[in-house]
């Protein structure tokens, strides 16, 4: 085992991507950027033997569960993974954002690209009624509440009229045409452009963030809650913050969700999605956004590929994560743990 | 001189433990203030009360005459207030550079839509940020440490970052518990010179310490607690001369030996 080990911490990808990134000419930066966000795009048409999946049909695996749970992942990340929070019941903010479409689309008309935005709204405003008596737990605890908070919002949605019961809502609207692209049931692939546009958003926003004075925080807190507070951060308002933007991300990926598959039950939000949403932050690499979006595809992708297996892929899903939590326990691509050179003078970051 | 930092009839209870007993204590502007004792005395609960970790049972802590009681400890960090570690508790996976900016960040007022957007505020105050803390950095002596990340620095490198992210606060009173502890000789004086410089730079520090030589040579004012209770105040020299200092703490030189 321990040679294995060795083998595996030589091979570094991470690290020999990122003497090769650091080296790198601002023009190749943006060449390697634009070829990697250009071939997600174009995902959909790649439906080949060796990326495809045999058994199921590619371009709505692509969406649903690769694009859903790499959103959900990031979103969760910045709770778990940068601000150090056990959240075990975040299909809960998912649910939220599926069923303010569901509702507000079937039922009144309201376009997704309004849903989106108040999908992600109510999902902050639950998290912060959530939040705010339950961020003053930690660890355990605090994961415990959140899980009942998960299976609140699904019991909720199966007892209440205007989710339709166990039964859930049916028809619901796809958004109209734009630039001739017609979203509907049967073509995931416009769907799967916009999950994939509201992911490099909230990637987009997370990096900034992440680098700035609210990154320094979540990762103050994350590594000594108490020492953040004696440093002057503000724990609390940091933690919600974390905590429902999370939650917006979370609620807006669902309303993408609950348009594209067009109708929902409140058996779709159930514990499984949470702690899988967590496998996939775990695997990749706890706060690393990078690691946490590769940990996703894969831990997606694979039980699609391995469907050939049928039954007993799940049995080698599980195989793979024993492995691969013995062979690199930090996740695939764990944060940061190359040193960085700063300016003496003006404390700026210093790219080799 | 101003009083900057004033705890009065501070009695801390820990169920039916008595910590603290009516201890009097302050810091002045521009002075190096020791609290020595034996070990358990209370001095370390003394820091926890003040940075408001701890609700007293009864009476007050004053900063800057405004009481601070019941105050959040990030709030109190921002009034001017800082302080260090017995145990060095360092952010361990941020780098030195990163460690100190949390510190000087809570002098800023960007909040996080700002950050999102970049505005020319965030953009400002995060160059600042960074400027700062590599300003602090260079003046602990350990700027060619900013890049690595605080749990693989020495150990002494550690104690240092730990002042320098404390000073980033830009503190009215810093507070050192043991900043001297693990130092060899060597060190300490160095250690010494640069809390000296600390203060002359316009901090006043509350300084818990053992090591007596260290004390008794830059303290400007020492306080001796024992079993929770303040028994004496006054200069080094007069301190090393109090016979219940003697008996509690200090005791005799033993001529014989």
């Amino acid at each position: 085992m321990s040679s294995i080990k060795i083998a595996f911490s030589k091979f570094n990808l991470r690290d020999s991507f990122g003497a090769w990134w650091e080296n790198a000419t601002k023009k190749q930066r943006i060449a390697f950027r634009v070829l990697l966000i250009g071939f997600f795009y174009a995902l959909p048409f790649l439906d080949n033997p060796i990326l495809g999946t045999p058994e199921t049909n590619f371009q709505s695996v692509l969406f649903y569960p690769l694009a859903v749970y790499v959103a959900m992942a990031v979103g969760l990340n910045i709770v778990v993974g940068k601000s150090g929070i056990l959240d075990l019941g975040y299909v809960a903010f998912f649910a939220i954002g599926a069923y303010t479409h569901a509702i507000l689309g079937t039922f009144y008309g309201v376009s997704l690209w309004f849903n989106i935005i108040l999908g992600a709204a109510f999902a902050m405003i639950a998290g912060v009624i959530l939040g705010l008596p339950a961020l003053r737990l930690r660890g355990d605890y605090l994961a415990i509440i959140t899980l009942g908070f998960g299976e609140i919002v699904r019991i909720v949605a199966l007892n209440l009229e205007i989710t339709g019961g166990a039964a859930g809502i049916a028809g619901i609207p796809a958004p109209p045409n734009i630039f001739n692209v017609t979203f509907d049931v049967l073509d995931p692939k416009p769907h799967y452009w916009l999950m994939l546009t509201f992911i490099m958003l909230v990637v987009w926003m997370y990096i900034r963030l992440g680098k700035r004075r609210p990154g320094r925080a979540w990762e103050a807190i994350r590594e000594d809650e108490d020492v953040a507070e004696f440093m002057g951060v503000e724990t609390t308002k940091y933690k919600l913050w974390a905590f429902i933007l999370g939650g917006a991300i979370g609620g807006g990926a669902g309303a993408i969700y609950s348009s594209q598959v067009a109708s929902i039950l409140p058996d779709y939000f159930t514990l499984n999605v949470s702690i899988l949403v967590l496998a996939c932050v775990v695997f990749g690499g706890m706060g690393n956004i990078w690691g946490v979006v590769a940990g996703a595809i894969l831990l997606e992708y694979l039980p699609e590929k391995l469907r050939f297996l049928s039954e007993t892929r799940i049995l080698f899903f599980g195989l793979l994560m024993v492995v691969m939590m013995n062979i690199r326990p930090d996740g695939l691509f764990p944060r940061k743990k190359r040193e960085k050179v700063y300016d003496k003078v003006t404390g700026q970051e210093i790219s080799r | 001189m101003t009083k900057l930092l004033e705890v009065n009839n501070l009695t801390m209870e820990f169920g039916g433990v008595v910590a603290l007993k009516e201890v009097n204590l302050h810091v002045s502007a521009g002075e190096i203030a020791a609290l020595i004792g034996p070990n358990g005395a209370g001095k370390t609960t003394v820091f926890n009360v003040v940075t408001g970790y701890y609700q007293p049972t009864k009476g007050d802590v004053l900063l800057n005459s405004k009481s601070v009681l019941g105050l959040k400890s990030n709030k109190i960090a921002r009034l001017g207030l800082a302080r260090t570690f017995q145990n060095i508790r360092l952010f361990g996976d941020m780098t030195a550079l990163e460690n100190v900016m949390t510190g000087s960040d809570s002098r800023n007022k960007v909040g996080l839509v700002g950050s999102i957007i970049g505005t020319s505020r965030s953009r400002q105050e995060e160059s600042l940020s960074h400027s700062r803390a590599a300003e602090l950095l260079n003046f602990m002596g350990i700027s060619h440490r900013s890049g690595q990340l605080a749990r693989n620095l020495p150990y002494g490198d550690q104690r240092r970052l730990e002042i320098a992210r404390a000073l980033a606060l830009e503190p009215k009173v810093l507070l050192l518990d043991e900043p001297a502890a693990g130092f060899n000789p060597q060190e300490k004086v160095e250690l010494g010179e640069l809390i000296k410089k600390i203060r002359d730079a316009g901090f006043a520090v509350l300084l818990i310490e053992h090591d007596m030589s260290l004390v008794m040579k830059i303290s400007d004012r020492v306080s001796v607690l024992d079993f929770g209770q303040k028994i004496a105040e006054g200069t080094p020299s007069e301190i090393q001369n109090n016979q219940k200092v003697i008996d509690a703490y200090l005791g005799v030189v033993d001529n014989a030996s």
